[in-house]
């Protein structure tokens, strides 16, 4: 496959939204591949870093959001096996969907042709015209977690 | 007749471990009448199961939905043939999205509003600002995979404080099918009236429309107005692995409170007279506390 654009960004802790890229495509494709990588996605903290402030702000949270009361422990538990960064990757052409990968793997990719696609996405029997890729952010959980999405085409 | 409707279920096209044919086998196994494909952000799975259920002899039917999984809560669409993009959502004005999908002949509903969001799955919570409910259909008053006390009571409790304030949304329950592993004995489901052969989506619109939806794990009770009473019954419908109990209790929940109301029998007639405005009736297996719940009927109005 051709690479027909390759980008690569930063995201910062706490950002919460969507990022679109648009790829006008110069001719019909066969087949289609959006490749989209991050990092960071799991295992935000390694266990020195659950630091007592951290600890303190997960009580807190979980007390004015839940009203309820946890253990040091459980906090610690949450800040290294539950909170993650969390990021969708969504496709339209011509503004049309053609799918979204919601399984949190950092490496993915969606692949299209006429009779194909990979989970989540619709296979199209015309590739052409101006695609869009929205990169949807849900929970970044640390500062400069690197992202990078290539589209290629065939 | 009644039909069992099973509204949200995953397969892998999202997050589930499930196939397309996987769900419309477990669907049939349990003698669901009609189940909703309502994947996280994608309809990939409707084609495939359009494909499935026009090829081969299958006797369920399917809804083809999505489940909107946005930044501050899910909106679970049972009926979503047509995408509605969601990439403006507002979370201090949510109405705007529910009316696009409305438009979009959609069906509509807030998914488990009490599920833990941030800092445990962030999105999950329904943390939206809804001021104008028109457009919303129902609320998933039990998501089954959820715990009952933090999660499903909080739901069942808002919604009812919403039908006392005159609002006129619905009740529905939702499996959250995501493994073979999520058993659907003693599960909360969907019940409506409908006939044998009627259109599935419709027959929801017009029970959602008048609010005639049930939420039980099988056994309803039903009411009927005849001139100047109003006569309560119990009906099994009958589904596998279902609790069975001696006794029953009816509790009907009004602005002023809650009374109770021995159902063992199978059947009460109650004066209309008794009955406030608006009446939620509920039936519990014995005492009626949150885990005896069997059914939430739909609401009397007078």
């Amino acid at each position: 496959m051709n690479e027909l654009y390759h980008v690569e960004g930063t995201l910062n802790r706490g950002f919460v939204g969507q990022i679109t890229y648009m790829v006008c495509l110069e001719k019909p494709c066969d087949k289609l591949d959006i490749h989209f990588t991050f990092d960071k996605r799991k295992r935000k903290y390694a266990p020195r870093e659950a630091t007592p402030e951290r600890i303190a702000e997960t009580i807190e949270v979980v007390r004015r959001d839940y009203g309820e009361e946890i253990t040091e422990e459980r906090a610690r538990e949450i800040i290294l096996n539950d909170m993650k960064t969390e990021i969708h990757t969504l496709a339209t052409l011509n503004d049309e969907f053609i799918g979204c990968i919601h399984k949190q793997l950092a490496d993915r990719h969606m692949l299209y042709d006429g009779e194909f696609a990979s989970e989540g996405c619709i296979p199209q029997q015309k590739i052409d015209g101006v695609l869009k890729v929205t990169v949807l952010v849900f929970n970044v959980i640390k500062d400069n977690t690197r992202y990078q999405l290539t589209v290629s085409a065939e | 007749m009644f039909k069992r409707y099973e509204l949200h279920n995953h397969t892998d096209q999202s997050d589930a471990k499930i196939t397309c044919r996987e769900l419309i086998g477990i669907m049939e196994k349990d003698r669901v009448d009609c189940f909703a494909v309502t994947d996280h952000n994608t309809t990939s799975g409707q084609p495939i199961i359009r494909k499935i259920l026009s090829e081969e002899d299958h006797k369920v039917k399917c809804l083809y939905g999505m489940e909107y999984t946005t930044y501050y809560g899910h909106i679970v669409c049972p009926v979503l043939e047509q995408y509605v993009p969601w990439d403006s959502i507002n979370r201090r004005n949510p109405e705007l999205l529910f009316e696009a999908c409305k438009k979009a002949g959609a069906v509509t509903g807030v998914a488990h509003p009490f599920s833990y969001g941030d800092p445990f799955a962030r999105g999950c919570r329904f943390e939206m600002e809804i001021k104008d409910f028109t457009n919303v259909d129902y609320i998933e008053i039990i998501n089954n995979p959820e715990p009952l006390h933090e999660v499903n009571v909080p739901g069942i409790l808002w919604w009812e404080d919403l039908v006392l304030k005159g609002e006129k949304i619905s009740a529905c329950a939702g499996m959250d099918l995501h493994t073979f592993k999520d058993k659907m004995a003693k599960k909360f489901a969907t019940y409506i009236e409908g006939t044998d052969d009627g259109d599935p989506a419709e027959e929801l619109r017009t029970a959602l429309a008048a609010q005639r939806t049930w939420v039980s794990s099988g056994m309803l009770v039903t009411w009927e107005i005849k001139k100047d009473s109003v006569r309560f019954a119990l009906r099994n419908m009958k589904k596998p692995g279902a609790a069975r109990s001696n006794t029953y209790t009816l509790t009907l929940k009004n602005r002023d409170g809650v009374r109770e109301f021995d159902l063992s029998g199978g059947s009460l007639t109650l004066p209309l007279d008794e009955l406030s405005d608006i009446e939620i009736p509920k039936l519990y297996a014995g005492e009626p506390i949150p885990e005896n719940l069997r059914c939430v009927a739909p609401v009397i109005r007078k």
